[in-house]
């Protein structure tokens, strides 16, 4: 339920060539094979009264309120279970189905509090609809016979109550949970009159739910409602914009009372989500209005200064002046920034404009380094193009589904749902990771193989199965010649028998015939497509693997149609889109090399600025430099470097030794310790413009609410830009996509109006593509040919030693969200209080551990301590943890090891010890040091 | 050696029949005897019936208590010489023989767990006549013999077999329906303990006709012996190359067992029971016969329909279509039940009228008292009054009566009975029994019952009356399925026939007794 | 170990199953495409300080920096 009332044609679409002409109240509809009745009742422009049936679920019947009559049929069917037929005369309205409608309201509401005056759901109840609908005058039953008005209500979740005494056992709750989110939680108990939702016998909090929201925006009622409709009141207005966490990009309506904003709710016409949602973009926003959001920009002299609350014309010219001096001292190259992921692309693109041609270099990178840089390098050097092939809609069509080093059901729940549909319809799945993630088994889907790997095997699993693809006669030949070259070296590559899944079984612990089924399933199973996360970018090989992954899809024919590819599951928001801005130091917007005198041209024209042609400095040689010395400022547009990035103490150092750290951000976060100039950011609720997400859609973000620190953050930027002597003025952030569309072919039919109009558009959209592009490389790829590269496996330098006998891989949690700087600050803390290590059982027997113990995690770059979960998931030898909350400083063991070609640090494997904790803990140690220098 | 028989039918297993089979073991000392335990012949007034084999024939004795036994030996029961107790040569008794056993043919006659018992009195002939046949033949035969469903809804057999059969499919399966969940019936249960491998067999042929190549009993849970002789059967059969990886054709048999709920015995609630969920009703379409089990063509047929197929093809589907009248083809099995002097099984052609049944086989009620109702087709089932039961058994004339023959159990009230009482029981009923998925049958039901304690009580009683009509109205066009949709049967009936009893003053009803 | 040193060892080994030249050539281009001049620079210092350091084709591709 919700306030914008989007069209609910009641039963989902049936898609399909043929179609059946029939006629509804006299009125002709000619409608796809398979609708029902009541959907071409809908298209017809005819609502048939209804209760249990919505059309993002399966149609259930069993309200029997839509009811018809069919011509020469007997009865009264229920229209949302019948499926219309050529000819068909359907009846809608008729004195017999007024009666029946209206006793079948009878009935419920003799089961139902009359307190519609003072029901948190008045005005937005399906229930009190329909009782007008029917035109149900009284109630013969009376309001003293059998009922559920004593029914307890459950507010065990942070976000919504279950009030028991309101619901009118419709399912639609349960058959969301299980149709939409795929987890199955929730189930009616008891038989008849007792029958009631129940989660699994238990309260939601303790239940398998995990608060998705599905059951809420199903419920008719206020059954199942947000707190804060509870307790703000129903929403007046409604905007529609793009959620702000993970690289899947919701569509939302924010939901305001006033300036408050009352709930988020999944937009249905939103093409990554289509009305769905997680705990995090649904619920987890109350960080935008906490009180640790700063609004006034400071600055300081020194990092161990008190910070001076400033106003923003001293702020911005404290900043644009100290790095112009820095610039006069030490060289024009001394400065740089680094654009956040978390913002939107008209705020990256002024980050790295500002950059570029006002600082005069190109010593701009982003968070992607650390994640899916090698994502950017793999499939551009393979398919030319530095972005994943498919939509998401894709995954419908795909019948072999292939999961690399992700963890979809955490970290991209939305998506994983539809994967999940498509398991569950008989899709089969191929999972490689070291631990068993929750998709290998989970309700109704069990993977056919999980190559349970060693950390850092990737490239040696993927060659082993490209090596069976190829020696057993199973690579599609046509679709090699036509499409692909460098074939034929790389098939003597790939067929040495050390590439064979017998001669890595050791190295990687998969049994070879494991590997040769996968691979067999993969390469003749149908549309095969792989999905993938910083499990493969984030190690030494990351990029390699990437190509390995588009050479295996290659040689299978598996690109350039629905169904197939190769998928990055993006982190972060706008990770797609702060790369496609031209935040890599060696790219201008659009992947175009800056030593490309043509490309440099086009820009320096259109901002009358000289630019350098050779790259700048990625961050890890940022660190480096600043140690190092020849760089001595850095612009830190919304990233946590100083938590997030590997090696902490390495980075600490590196923080310190900078002359002027400029922290633009929502908190004072870790990297705010370190700096001398704080610019107070806008959360996603104030922005207005555009996010990209994994699948290249770009989604308008627009601003529910106006700055609450007076500025938007582009505009802070071009001040500042300004006030270094570089003219930079925009009126509007469209103003700034227009000149992206302007300078970038990719994005050349790109407008705030083409959005508004279309909601979204994938990229490339230009006069080839003007409503974008789903699929990529459908005609041939965009570099030509698709070229395979030979991926020869070169083990990680890190390797467990007789000290550091374990091996340390890090994730997420599905419900915080990677430092945890949001969602830390909102009610998600109640699932996930702190981060754990997560050890096998066996590991943990031989050194004394027991579930919940302290622990201790030592690599040879440094310590931390947190709880150990015993946990058979984990293979034996290996650990694993999340990075949600600074006190765990899980990077303070990662270590500086990276992709050899683009430094994404190497998160997923290191070498490490774990021992019961006796001392004091480390990290506390370690805070007391910071904070006493 | 002389061969007694002595049933292990869980009806006369209950009256003590185990301790009767011991007791004549331990009675015949050094006499040579061999004890069968045979299913029930169907005559439970007469169980336990102890049969001897004799020169004449079977011998019956019957009922023999336990402790009756050593007075019977000593009259020379091994012998079949007479006694009080002694009913004669079995099959001369004319209750046996003014039936017309297909279905039923074996049951209290053979060994059930014998397979070449069960051979020799001409199991297997369906099957290999069927084997000689195309699948197709075998789908054609069986429309053709007219064969409807036994269940209650009385569906052709053959054109939901043409169905199954015609949809594509790798995996199909046949579903036979044994949960046998309606008041005064228990032919399923019977055949099942007595001569399960005819069911086996027909659901063999089943899978043959329409390509199938697993299959299901769902067996109540209240029928434990019809479990355990189900199972054994199964393990014969498949022992005996007749399913299973020793047959000729790909086909095998499991037995899955119920968890007490009515509405699993709706067949689409059967199939998400089968699946491991929850016993829910689903909406039809799609039809199992193409979405069934686990989604794949299914073909979901009652006990009794799988067992008359045997037969069927065993002597053709003319012969079979020559019994019966109108559109109700063969022969069905009815039970007599309630209270009845006589109660049991009886398997005739369709057309005997009600009245003939109750009154000739049943000898009328097991009190003496008149009869005043009969409900037909289990507790859903229309109540046919005293002066109603010149009715041929037949499914369309109950239909024009407004009654329905269902699965072919019948009980007998005497004249004491409360009509009043016994609507409200068919409400209460539904609101125990029902999935809870639908509104009507979930709500209704309820407020079926407390709309009828308040006419009963005299409370509104014109208006009150109205609108028990609506909502039986709502409830018969309103539900999802049978069960909501026909439990106004026995209300309206009583209604309409015993209007006298609902009133706070009426002799048998209010509560006044 | 400087970072370039390192980095460039872990590109060389990468291409340890091309020829030689085409390797090293190969380690030119990326370090062209995707190095800040100044790493450049510090490399070129330590492949005159510290060649024993570099893997031989990483040095092959070091030198081809100089010339090219």
């Amino acid at each position: 339920m919700s306030l914008l009332k989007e069209p609910d044609l009641g039963t989902p679409a049936k898609p399909g060539p043929a179609t059946v002409s029939l006629e509804v109240d006299g009125l002709p509809v000619t409608v796809p094979e398979g609708t029902s009745v009541m959907r071409a009742a809908a298209l017809s422009g005819i609502d048939v009264p209804k209760l249990c049936a919505t059309d993002s679920l399966e149609a259930f019947g069993s309200c029997r309120l839509c009811l018809v009559e069919i011509d020469g049929r007997r009865g009264t069917p229920a229209s949302c279970t019948t499926p219309v037929a050529e000819g068909m005369r359907v009846s809608t309205q008729t004195p017999k189905l007024e009666k029946l409608r209206q006793g079948v309201m009878e009935l419920y509401i003799s089961d139902h509090p009359l307190d519609c005056l003072t029901c948190s759901a008045n005005g937005d109840c399906e229930l009190q609809d329909m009782s007008g609908a029917v035109g149900l005058r009284q109630v013969r039953y009376g309001y003293d016979g059998a009922n559920h008005l004593d029914e307890k209500t459950d507010t065990s979740n942070p976000y919504f109550d279950f009030d028991a005494s309101k619901c009118i056992s419709c399912s639609r709750c349960v058959r969301a949970c299980g149709e939409v989110q795929g987890t199955f939680a929730l189930t009616i108990e008891g038989r008849g009159f007792e029958s009631k939702v129940s989660a699994g016998g238990t309260d939601f909090m303790s239940s398998e739910c995990v608060s998705c929201g599905a059951c809420v925006q199903a419920c008719p009622t206020a059954t199942l409602q947000e707190k804060s409709v509870i307790q703000l009141g129903m929403p007046s207005r409604s905007v529609i914009t793009t959620c702000a966490y993970c690289g899947v990009g919701c569509s939302f309506k924010a939901e305001l009372r006033g300036n408050e904003l009352v709930r988020m709710v999944p937009y249905k016409d939103g093409g990554a989500n289509e009305g769905h949602s997680c705990v995090k973009g649904r619920f987890a926003f109350g960080y935008a209005s906490h009180p640790d959001r700063v609004l006034t920009p400071m600055v300081r002299e020194s990092i161990t200064d008190e910070w001076q609350p400033v106003d923003w014309d001293t702020a911005i010219l404290f900043t644009a002046a100290k790095l112009r001096d820095i610039q006069s001292r030490h060289g024009v190259g001394a400065i740089g920034g680094i654009t956040s992921s978390r913002t939107t692309n008209e705020e990256v693109y002024v980050v790295q404009k500002m950059i570029r041609a006002a600082f005069g270099n190109n010593n701009v990178d982003t968070c992607a380094r650390v994640c899916h840089s090698p994502t950017g390098y793999g499939l551009k050097q393979t398919f030319g193009t530095s972005a994943g092939t498919q939509d998401f809609r894709s995954v419908a069509k795909s019948d072999v589904i292939m999961v690399i080093g992700a963890n979809p059901t955490d970290g991209h729940p939305v998506f994983a749902s539809r994967m999940k549909r498509r398991l569950r319809e008989g899709a089969k799945l191929i999972v490689i990771d070291p631990r068993r993630i929750d998709l290998v088994r989970s309700p109704h889907i069990e993977a056919q193989h999980h190559l349970q790997l060693a950390p850092g095997t990737n490239v040696a699993i993927v060659n082993a199965m490209a090596h069976v693809v190829l020696t057993e006669g199973l690579v599609d030949r046509s679709f090699v010649d036509e499409r692909c070259e460098d074939f034929d070296d790389w098939a003597a590559f790939i067929a040495r028998p050390e590439n064979s899944p017998e001669a890595v079984e050791e190295l990687t612990g998969v049994p070879a015939e494991e590997v040769r089924q996968a691979a067999r399933l993969f390469a003749t199973g149908g549309n095969g497509a792989i999905y993938y996360g910083l499990g493969v970018t984030e190690h030494s090989q990351g990029s390699t693997m990437v190509m390995g992954m588009a050479n295996l899809a290659m040689a299978t024919g598996n690109i350039g149609r629905e169904g197939v590819g190769v998928n990055p599951l993006r982190g972060q928001n706008n990770v797609q889109g702060s790369c496609d801005m031209g935040s890599f130091p060696h790219e201008l917007p659009g992947y175009r090399h800056v030593s490309d005198d043509v490309v440099r041209g086009v820009f320096e024209n259109m901002w009358g600025s000289t630019l350098q042609a050779e790259p700048g400095l990625r961050i890890p040689n940022m660190f480096d430099a600043a140690i190092e010395g020849s760089f001595r400022a850095l612009y830190v547009q919304g990233e946590d470097i100083a938590q997030s990035d590997p090696n902490i103490k390495h980075v600490h150092a590196a923080l310190k030794a900078l002359e002027l750290v400029v922290v633009q951000d929502l908190f004072l976060n870790e990297t705010a310790k370190f700096a001398h100039v704080f610019l107070p950011g806008t959360s996603f609720l104030e922005k207005d413009g555009t996010f990209t997400n994994a699948e290249r859609r770009i989604n308008r973000v627009r601003p529910v609410m106006a700055p609450r620190t007076g500025k938007h953050e582009w505009q802070i930027v071009a001040e500042i830009a300004q006030a270094m002597g570089y003219p930079m003025q925009y009126g509007h952030p469209s103003e700034i996509m227009d000149e992206i569309a302007a300078l970038t072919p990719t994005f050349a039919g790109v407008s705030f109006a083409t959005l508004d109009k279309l909601g979204s558009v994938q990229w490339p959209c230009n006069e080839n593509a003007p409503e974008g592009t789903p699929i990529m490389h459908m005609d041939g790829f965009v570099r030509g040919r698709g070229r395979f590269v030979q991926t020869p496996f070169v083990p990680t330098r890190e390797r467990s030693t007789r000290k550091y006998p374990l091996i340390l891989t890090t994730g997420r949690i599905l419900s915080q969200y990677n430092v945890g700087a949001q969602t830390r600050r909102t009610a998600n803390v109640a699932w996930h209080p702190e981060d754990v290590l997560e050890i096998h059982p066996h590991d943990a027997e031989v050194r004394g551990i027991n579930d919940g113990d302290e622990v201790v995690l030592t690599s040879r770059v440094g310590e931390t301590s947190l709880r150990a979960v015993l946990a058979d998931r984990m293979p034996v030898g290996v650990v694993y943890t999340t990075f949600h909350h600074p006190v765990t400083g899980a990077n303070v063991v990662t270590t500086e090891n990276s992709d050899w070609a683009t430094n994404c640090p190497e998160y997923k494997v290191t070498a490490v010890q774990v021992g019961l904790r006796t001392a004091p803990k480390p990290v506390e140690e370690l805070q007391t040091a910071m904070a006493a220098e | 050696m002389t061969t007694i028989y002595v049933p292990r039918d869980s009806a006369a297993l209950s009256l003590g029949a185990d301790e009767v089979a011991a007791k004549l073991r331990q009675a015949a000392g050094d006499r040579p005897i061999q004890i069968i335990r045979n299913g029930s012949h169907g005559m439970l007034w007469l169980e336990p019936l102890v049969e001897v084999v004799t020169e004449r024939g079977r011998i019956g004795y019957g009922p023999v208590e336990p402790e009756a036994v050593d007075d019977l030996v000593a009259a020379g029961l091994f012998d079949g010489a007479d006694h009080e107790l002694c009913q004669g040569v079995v099959a001369d008794l004319p209750w046996l023989k003014d039936q017309t056993r297909l279905c039923f043919a074996r049951v209290g006659v053979t060994d059930p767990l014998d397979p070449d018992d069960y051979v020799a009195h001409g199991g297997l002939a369906g099957l290999r006549k069927a084997l000689e046949k195309t699948p197709e033949e075998v789908v054609a035969e069986v429309t053709d013999s007219g064969l409807r469903g036994r269940g209650g809804a009385g569906f052709p057999a053959g054109i939901k077999w043409k169905t199954v059969a015609g949809t594509p499919g790798p995996l199909k399966f046949i579903c036979c329906n044994a949960d046998e969940g309606d008041s005064g019936t228990f032919a399923d249960r019977m055949l099942m303990e007595g001569d399960p491998f005819t069911l086996i067999e027909g659901m063999a042929i089943a899978a043959y006709a329409v390509g199938a190549s697993e299959g299901y009993i769902y067996i109540r849970s209240e029928y434990p012996d019809a479990v355990r002789t189900m199972r054994e059967a199964i393990a014969v059969a498949r022992d005996q190359g007749w399913i299973g990886e020793k047959a000729g054709h790909r086909f095998d048999l499991h037995v899955r067992v119920g968890a007490g709920a009515y509405i699993c015995g709706e067949e689409t609630a059967m199939l998400e029971s089968l699946e491991g969920k929850r016993g829910m009703v689903r909406a039809k379409p799609p039809i199992p016969a193409i979405t069934g089990l686990f989604g794949k063509p299914t073909v979901v047929n009652n006990v009794l329909t799988l067992a008359s197929v045997p037969a069927i093809l065993a002597g053709g589907a003319a012969a079979y279509q020559e019994l019966g009248v109108e559109r109700s083809r063969g022969t069905q099995v009815f039970q007599l039940a309630g209270n009845v002097a006589r109660g049991g099984i009886f398997e005739t052609a369709f057309g005997m009228t009600l009245e003939k049944l109750i009154h000739t086989y049943g000898g009328g009620t097991r009190t003496g008292r008149p009869v005043r109702a009969v409900q037909v087709g289990g507790p859903l089932g229309a109540y046919l009054p005293a002066d109603g039961l010149d009715l041929p058994m037949e499914y369309e004339a109950f239909a024009a009566a407004g009654a329905m023959l269902g699965h072919g159990g019948v009980v007998v009230f005497d004249d004491t009975v409360d009509m009043g009482a016994m609507a409200r029981f068919a409400m209460e009923f539904c609101a125990e029994e029902s999935c809870g998925k639908c509104t009507p049958c979930r709500v209704g039901a309820v407020r079926g019952v407390e709309v009828i304690d308040k006419i009963r009580a005299g409370q509104d009683p014109d208006d009150n009356l109205a609108l028990l009509g609506d909502l039986c109205e709502l409830m018969t066009e309103g539900s999802l399925c049978a069960m909501g949709g026909l439990t106004p049967m026995p209300v309206r009936s009583a209604l309409l026939h015993f209007a006298d009893d609902f009133g706070p003053g009426s002799p048998n009803g209010g509560g006044h007794r | 170990m400087s970072p370039q040193i390192r980095m460039i060892n872990d590109i060389a080994v990468q291409f340890q199953h091309q020829a030689p030249d085409a390797a090293a050539a190969a380690i030119a281009e990326h370090i062209r495409a995707f190095w800040d001049p100044r790493m450049r620079a510090e490399l070129m210092r330590r492949v005159d300080s510290e060649p024993e350091m570099l893997d031989p084709i990483a040095l092959a591709a070091a030198r081809l920096l100089t010339t090219g």
